[in-house]
């Protein structure tokens, strides 16, 4: 059974990704607040048995259900799946554009001077934005996988899908990024 | 002139790439999101302390549950099975003799009630017998079956 601290510093750690990843999932800030908050409350209520391993990927199935239950509550269950459509045919000629991004990012990261950190902020900003404008279910792939590190496996138990589509829903999702990124000047 | 190049990553590198790739979005992206502006980061504070709350409160009900079984079961709950066996025993005694003081209570009472009706048996047998009784057709016959 986890204890108070570790629930704590759990939620803790979680919070703000929880919070930023709603928010992409339904544009609105205070939405967004509200799901974690219910999220953060069902699992303290209802699995507060369980051992404190088993907390992230708990809490990651809530926050996913609690999003759709967001979505059913305001009737717009047409246009998420609408959103859901996949995008096609990015993946067969992007690895040079991923490589191109990747340096690019790379060189980002060191020493930097007063414009350098104007100039980092700005690709955090446009980083940011284009993560939010892809399909929802590459970005629900995408994030799982990347920023909260789950395996394929949970990933795939979390989205309710294959880990096969979790593979082709997170290939698509980079493959998009970095297109998008290098249109935006991120590559040389 | 990018694109002819395509071909020579093979399956593992492009998993690698996209990998690295991810990873590496991922942290910068990480890196924005630590900078919340402070009104959701007091708001995300109250959804989690909310959240602790409500973990003590399930804690509690869950430890007030399992409250009266242990108070029911008492000692042999706490001390193992041979002071459990012991203590039934000792749980069915006052039954066992309330039931004997019944079976007791009821003995005399049958004995006092034999007494009772063998006196007055004897009474009636040992007084006179009335003149009255002589007209009784069902003494009469009485007396008829004996002789026989």
């Amino acid at each position: 059974m986890a204890t108070d601290k570790e629930l704590s510093d759990f939620l803790k750690s979680i919070e703000k990704r929880a919070f930023k990843r709603t928010a992409f999932a339904v544009r609105d800030d205070d939405a967004a607040l509200d799901i974690v908050q219910d999220s953060m409350i069902r699992l303290a209520e209802k699995y507060i048995d369980r051992p404190a391993a088993e907390l992230p990927l708990l809490f990651q199935r809530i926050l996913s259900n609690a999003t759709m239950d967001w979505f059913r509550r305001q009737k717009v269950r047409s246009a998420v799946v609408h959103n859901f459509s996949e995008f096609g045919g990015a993946a067969d000629d992007g690895d040079f554009d991923i490589l191109e991004v990747l340096d690019n990012l790379e060189g980002t990261v060191g020493t930097e001077s007063a414009s350098d950190s104007v100039s980092r902020d700005q690709i955090l900003r446009i980083i940011e934005i284009e993560v939010g404008a892809l399909p929802a279910r590459q970005r629900e792939a995408f994030l799982l996988r990347y920023w909260e590190e789950l395996d394929v496996a949970e990933t795939a138990s979390v989205m309710g899908c294959s880990e096969g589509s979790v593979k082709t829903h997170c290939s698509r999702a980079v493959h998009a990024l970095a297109k998008a990124l290098k249109a935006k000047g991120l590559a040389p | 002139m990018t694109k002819n190049t395509t071909s020579t990553f093979s399956l593992p590198d492009r998993d690698g790439l996209e990998a690295r790739f991810g990873v590496r979005v991922a942290s910068m992206l990480g890196e924005r999101a630590q900078s919340t502006a402070p009104d959701i980061g007091e708001r995300l504070r109250f959804a989690r302390e909310q959240a602790l709350s409500r973990a003590q409160a399930a804690r509690r009900q869950v430890q007030l549950a399992t409250a009266p079984v242990l108070v029911s079961r008492g000692r042999s709950a706490a001390l193992g099975s041979p002071l459990g066996w012991w203590f039934k025993l000792g749980s069915a005694a006052p039954l066992a003799l309330l039931v004997l003081g019944l079976a007791g209570i009821a003995h005399v009472h049958d004995k006092a009630q034999i007494a009772a009706v063998a006196e007055v048996d004897a009474a009636l047998l040992s007084d006179d017998l009335p003149p009255d009784a002589y007209t009784d057709p069902g003494f009469a016959e009485y007396l008829k079956t004996t002789r026989e």
